[in-house]
């Protein structure tokens, strides 16, 4: 078969704006837990994906907890395994930023640890992203408590960065939050809207503010169901049955806990304290302890509930 | 009379140019992956090499204009200009009960498609853009919708109502509507045509076997029962759909698996069929390749999949009150001779002489397959729904023959 360019035809396409343009290929920072869930969902949706990490063992790992992942949706007949075979040649793994080159859009979804940190770890990242990428690429965020104007404030073109908030499960969740920053062009907020849409996600734009609608509403949830607990009002298990199904929640707020990482839900907490200064969101006592003993959740099999080595809740014992 | 027949899909749209009445396919092709990264045009013209100009193509829109372009361009392309183009047909996939044959496209059929938005969710909205677009590129073309369950519309109501609340049939139209009727009405005209029979005074089960089945009984001409229901999962085993299933088992697994809506229905679209049975693949080939060396599961899955065919042709039988003709079409109706023999053996109860050697290797050609003395006649008929399309286009618009036949440019 012959190949030729389309503009032999002489074809008369309208030109392409800026924001107008299809993302195609989508890098993602950070293989961990979330990084791992949009990675799936990008590349469920046809796109290419690079996700860089730190070192070979880690990214060797990222690529068997996605396939192992993609297999559990396979057995819950989610997935054809032709489509995971399809879905898996669409991921690469690499250490070298010079592999986001010709990435459209570069999701950064590191794991935080304090925000001062993190802050400046971010930061840096950002300027490495923005040293290899193209000058229409995007470079986003999934952080939701660190907001998109301050991480961007060192760039050479801050109007290219925006804040794109994922919520977990992500292959589920039928909302993502886009942000518009203090710099952030209209192109630039367009374009990510666009992308959102091809993956299927239903947009909200948010006003930049910490932790914005999805974190700051269920941040607080989890700790006031810490408070209950430590009131003693009733058990982990009441307390998420009560909201599952009292109010339909997929998931009850211990459930959650566990499922996001204490250590991050603290983290969540810390910041939102840190920005607003309201009581409410400081972190309860249960919250740190338990991240103290490394509790964290399902990532350490141990949080409110234990988890076997498939990673499945152990159901308690009947009282 | 050029008409260009457009099939448009989500990301992309297949078209064919015919010049009528001679039926003469001049050129055709697709435009794949619009509005995706690595969208192009394939251009196939008989005789010559296949070309794919490769570029950015966001919507319909463009999608349509590129062809446009291509089929007006100097080198490559077989008309001097668009006017050449007389009249669009479009496949719209679901025309519910509004549409009980080809039309005429106006505000009012346009919103009548639109209107099966819910019925036809992955299809009718695709379709609808590609109207719009030859609306848009070539304003006061007449375009005409050919609709896939237009055939099927003779149905009489006993046989397409479900036993469900009738308030169900009255607030949402749940009924069995059909598929490929576009391709059962082609296929059973022509092979009347073949066999020397009166379309209008036969009764024939016509099986259109793909990648999607079903099987549908035409008595005089007029459809009167068809597999396929609301949606095409009912009816036959197909390569990954299930076909008929007793409704408990689904809510059975649901409940069992825990698993919502989303995923039941890839269960019984994607997970099951063929593909379900065998565990090794959807394709036929590659199912008989493994029954041949012993694979007792695909073994299995050929002797279902055939045994579902055979019943409905008895059940049909009864339908149609005898039987003139089976006909065969689509990828393993057309190439298959083994399904083809397992289907027809033990027929003779329906006075269906099959001419086991004749079938042996057919592939892809039209040809009857009973023997002369057999009083049901067997057919393979190349489904070629197209040039179904193309005609009742031609039918529709009733212009004046252009004297213009397009001339296949040489590229340089």
């Amino acid at each position: 078969m012959r190949v030729e360019k389309l503009d032999v035809l002489g074809v008369d396409l309208k030109p392409k704006k800026t924001g107008e343009q299809s993302i195609s290929k989508v890098a993602i920072i950070g293989g961990g837990y979330l990084g791992q869930e949009i990675i799936r969902t990008v590349a469920r949706h046809g796109l290419d994906v690079v996700f860089i990490d730190l070192n070979e063992q880690i990214i060797k790992t990222t690529m068997n907890s996605i396939s192992s992942e993609l297999d559990h949706l396979t057995e819950r007949w989610e997935l054809t395994v032709g489509e995971k075979k399809a879905i898996m040649s669409r991921i690469k793994g690499s250490l070298d930023y010079a592999d986001l080159a010709d990435a459209d859009l570069i999701i950064e979804a590191i794991k935080s640890r304090t925000r001062e940190a993190m802050v400046e770890v971010r930061k840096e990242v950002f300027k490495k992203i923005e040293a290899q990428v193209s000058d229409q690429a995007i470079i986003a965020t999934n952080s939701t408590t660190l907001v998109i104007t301050e991480l961007s404030s060192e760039l050479r073109s801050p109007e290219r960065s925006v804040s794109l908030h994922f919520i977990s499960p992500v292959h589920e969740s039928k909302v993502v939050e886009v942000v518009c920053g203090l710099h952030t062009s209209k192109e630039a907020f367009e374009k990510v809207c666009r992308f959102a849409e091809i993956i299927g996600k239903r947009v909200i734009r948010v006003t930049e503010s910490p932790g914005i609608i999805s974190t700051r509403l269920v941040a607080p949830l989890i700790n006031e169901a810490c408070g209950i607990l430590l009131e003693g009002v009733g058990t982990v298990e009441d307390i998420d049955t009560t909201l599952k199904l009292g109010f339909g929640f997929p998931l009850g707020p211990f459930e959650m806990a566990d499922k996001y990482g204490i250590d991050r839900v603290v983290r969540w907490l810390d910041n939102l304290y840190a920005e607003f200064g309201n009581l409410r969101y400081k972190a309860s006592p249960i919250l740190k302890k338990m991240e103290r003993a490394n509790h964290i959740g399902i990532a350490s099999r141990c949080g409110f509930y234990r988890y076997n080595e498939k990673l499945i809740k152990i159901q308690p014992d009947p009282k | 009379m050029n008409i260009l027949v457009i099939n448009s899909g989500s990301s992309t749209i297949k078209f064919k140019l015919y010049y009528m009445t001679e039926a003469q396919l001049i050129i055709s092709g697709l435009v794949e992956k619009i509005g995706i990264n690595g969208s192009c045009l394939i251009l196939e013209r008989p005789g010559e090499e296949t070309i794919k100009f490769e570029g950015d193509i966001d919507d319909h829109n463009e999608a349509i204009k590129t062809v446009l372009a291509a089929l007006t361009h100097a080198s490559y392309g077989v008309l001097t200009s668009t006017e050449m183009i007389h009249a669009v047909g479009h496949r719209v996939v679901h025309g519910g009960e509004s549409f009980k044959k080809a039309v005429q496209i106006n505000d009012q059929v346009l919103e009548k498609i639109k209107e099966c938005y819910d019925l036809a969710p992955l299809h009718n909205p695709p379709n609808y853009m590609g109207i719009l677009a030859i609306e848009n590129l070539l304003p006061g073309i007449p375009q005409v919708a050919v609709f896939d369950t237009a055939f099927h519309q003779t149905m009489p109501a006993y046989a397409y109502m479900y036993a469900i609340p009738y308030s169900l049939y009255k607030k949402y139209g749940l009924r069995r509507y059909g598929f490929h009727g576009t391709s059962h009405r082609y296929v059973s005209q022509r092979a009347c045509e073949l066999a020397g029979r009166n379309y209008h005074r036969s009764k024939i089960i016509s099986c259109h076997l793909g990648g999607g089945a079903s099987v549908a009984a035409i008595l005089n001409g007029r459809s009167i029962d068809t597999s396929m229901g609301l949606t095409p999962v009912e009816g036959m085993i197909m390569g990954t759909r299930s076909g008929d299933l007793d409704l408990g088992v689904l809510t059975f697994i649901m409940n069992k698996e825990e698993i919502g809506v989303g995923a039941a229905n890839l269960l019984i679209n994607k997970h099951s069929g063929m593909l379900g049975i065998t565990g090794i693949s959807s394709d036929m080939r590659d199912i008989e390749n493994a029954a041949t060396k012993g694979d007792s599961r695909s073994q299995l899955a050929l002797e279902m999949y055939e045994y579902r065919i055979k019943k409905y042709i008895g059940a049909y039988s009864a339908a149609l009150g005898g039987l003139d003709m089976i006909v065969f079409t689509g990828g393993i109706g057309e190439n298959d001779d083994m399904i083809r023999a397992g289907v027809c053996r033990n027929l003779e109860y329906l006075g269906c002489s099959f001419d086991f050697e004749l079938n042996a290797n057919l592939h892809g050609k039209e040809m009857i397959l009973s023997t002369p003395e057999s009083k049901v006649t067997v057919a393979v008929i190349p489904t070629d729904e197209e040039l179904m399309i193309a005609q009742d286009t031609y039918r529709n618009v009733k212009k004046k023959e252009a004297s213009i036949k397009p001339v296949i440019n040489s590229p340089n």
